[in-house]
């Protein structure tokens, strides 16, 4: 059997729209599943069945996975599409569909565990030979391990509480002779905030860039990736624009790169699509972590790939093999993602509410992926993005000057979006320039630069 | 029920053919395309017995075409209304061939399990929420049932 009758989709938003357009393109019939809020939502229109699962807050229903077992039973749906977010990472739920015969579309639970801790992710992908960012690796005694340690990785460090988070206990040591007092420093903040004094040591990246592979893999140890995205511009660690091609990278980094991830991901045995994320500052690449899911900036790889990354997913779920190898793998062009949020452009709060007039861009080279209609109401239980314009062109400028002709057609009256930021953000020349930071899009929504 | 732009005569005797079709096969839906003109035919599945195994989904109150009237509908608001606390399979008593836990007319009390609902093999009781006398069964045993489904009516 290499493909599915019925599948259910464990999500909301653009993303259940995404997954069940290519249901449809497969000859697959689609649930949906979804909360009272979203009985008019576009993804329950068009879906073959729907079932309400419960009332608005997602704990209660997208993110309940009784209801959403029950609600693939009594459909009798023969794979669940977890989507982003939500269930989409969580081990336990792909174990307990798996448990009841049902295909999870996705990698296995053990490779959505293992990759879910944070520390053994980073042990497993080192061994599988993933560069990570060069550290004590565990907890130094004193301050003499700490200097050799310092000294061997170069300066910059960065001193982390073992216990850490919300960068409390994080301090940056310049040089050596800074490193007693910063260390004492981090240890009183660390025994202050945590109650934990244990202090490892890091190479301290100062202007990183955020790139991330996509890999793709089948039952048959055939794993190929799909180039790398650029999604260095973040507030608040929440990506806003990413791109594909990276415009710090050229063709043998991109290869070298890629190659690593794909060897990493076969020597894992790992399925279906994933990513790994790294920094990259100064021609080298640091593992930070792995997303063992479909992303949400998926569409640029797919604009430069050719390939439709959800249709390869269930394929894969249902056992079927890649069909192709990395020499198939084409790239072409550029392509621009935004994401579009239901929020004021400058506050950043949410915008939910009625959207009195709803007006996508199109022609030549742009995609839309949104469930958005005149007349939908944006609901205030869940996240605010409420599309992802997608531009792809033959380069990188010509890609710009589509996306500035896109943004100026897109309508959404009636709530706050996020489309000024992303007008402003294609007049900045270091945006234009592609020289930009993970810490560039702060500042410049900050007014600064 | 769609039919192509091109041909504003409705073929009759096709959807006619197509019902009847439907009905013997015990199906719920039927879509049938022939050059450019494609038909569909849908009705409500009556109620699947209790043993069914595998229960087909009803068309919901949500999911259904505009224009379909659930028999519940006239109660929304109603404060004896009972609905479905959960996505799962409803079952009227408390194992085949037992009597009902409850029929019209009979009188409940707060707490009183009236139904049961199945969700991953747990059964869950459904109890009524006030005092009174059940007015209205809206649910069949063994259908499946969704959050926010009317189950009866308490009055």
């Amino acid at each position: 059997m290499h493909t599915f009758h019925k599948v259910l989709i464990a999500n909301r938003g653009e993303i259940a729209l995404r997954i069940l357009r290519a249901c449809r393109e497969m000859g697959i019939r689609s649930v949906a599943v979804h909360s009272t809020a979203d009985a008019d939502a576009m993804h329950v229109r068009l879906a073959d069945e729907s079932i309400c699962i419960g009332p608005p807050p997602a704990s209660e229903s997208y993110l309940n996975p009784v209801a959403i077992l029950t609600a693939a039973a009594i459909s009798n749906a023969e794979a669940i599409h977890p989507g982003y977010g939500f269930l989409s990472e969580n081990a336990d739920f792909a174990a307990m569909v798996e448990e009841h015969g049902i295909a999870f579309v996705g990698p296995s639970p053990e490779h959505i565990r293992l990759m879910g801790d944070k520390v053994a992710a980073k042990r497993a992908c080192r061994q599988a030979g993933i560069p990570v960012v060069p550290g004590s690796d565990g907890p130094v005694e004193n301050e003499d391990e700490a200097r050799a340690v310092a000294g061997q990785i170069g300066y910059p460090v960065l001193v982390k509480a073992a216990a850490g988070g919300g960068g409390r206990g994080m301090k940056v040591v310049q040089a050596e002779s800074e490193l007693a007092s910063q260390m004492a420093l981090a240890r009183a903040e660390s025994v202050a905030a945590f109650g934990n004094g244990a202090l490892y040591l890091e190479k301290y990246l100062s202007r990183p860039r955020h790139i991330e592979v996509q890999i793709l893999a089948d039952h048959h140890g055939t794993v190929v990736h799909l180039g790398e995205r650029d999604c260095s511009l973040q507030r608040r660690h929440q990506k806003v624009l990413e791109e594909a091609p990276s415009p710090a990278l050229n063709a043998r980094a991109r290869a070298r790169i890629g190659k690593l991830a794909a060897q990493a991901a076969a020597t894992l045995g790992y399925r279906s699509v994933g990513t790994f994320e790294f920094l990259y500052e100064d021609g080298e690449f640091y593992f930070i972590e792995m997303n063992t899911r479909l992303q949400v900036e998926h569409p640029v790889t797919e604009m430069v790939c050719g390939l439709d990354l959800v249709r390869e997913m269930l394929r894969v779920a249902a056992g079927a093999p890649l069909g192709f190898t990395q020499a198939d793998v084409r790239f072409s062009g550029h392509a621009i993602e935004c994401r579009i949020n239901a929020e004021n452009p400058q506050t950043f709060v949410p915008s939910p509410g009625r959207v009195s007039d709803y007006h996508a861009p199109g022609g030549l080279g742009v995609r839309v992926d949104s469930a958005v209609y005149t007349g939908y109401t944006v609901p205030p239980y869940y996240d605010s993005m409420i599309a992802k314009l997608i531009v792809h062109g033959p380069d990188r400028n010509i890609c710009l000057m589509r996306l500035r002709r896109a943004l100026d057609e897109y309508v959404i009256s009636g709530i706050d979006t996020n489309l000024p930021l992303h007008h402003r953000l294609l007049q900045a020349p270091e945006f234009i320039d592609g020289d930009y930071t993970i810490h560039w899009l702060e500042r410049f929504v900050r007014g600064g630069d | 029920m769609t039919q192509s732009k091109k041909r504003p005569a409705i073929d009759l005797d096709v959807i006619r053919e197509l019902a009847q079709v439907l009905a013997e096969a015990s199906l719920s839906e039927i879509e049938y395309e022939t050059g450019d003109c494609r038909v569909r035919v849908s009705r409500i599945v009556s109620a699947a017995p209790a043993a069914a195994a595998a229960v087909a989904i009803s068309p919901s109150p949500v999911g259904a075409p505009a224009g379909e009237t659930h028999e519940a509908d006239s109660f929304a608001g109603h404060p004896g209304l009972l609905t479905s606390p959960m996505v799962g399979i409803a079952y009227v008593a408390p194992e085949p061939g037992a009597p009902p836990f409850v029929k019209p007319g009979d009188p409940v009390a707060v707490g009183d399990t009236v139904m049961l609902i199945e969700a991953m093999k747990v059964f869950n009781p459904i109890k009524a929420h006030r005092n009174g006398r059940i007015e209205r069964i809206f649910v069949d045993g063994g259908v499946p049932v969704e959050y926010g489904e009317p189950l009866l009516l308490i009055v």
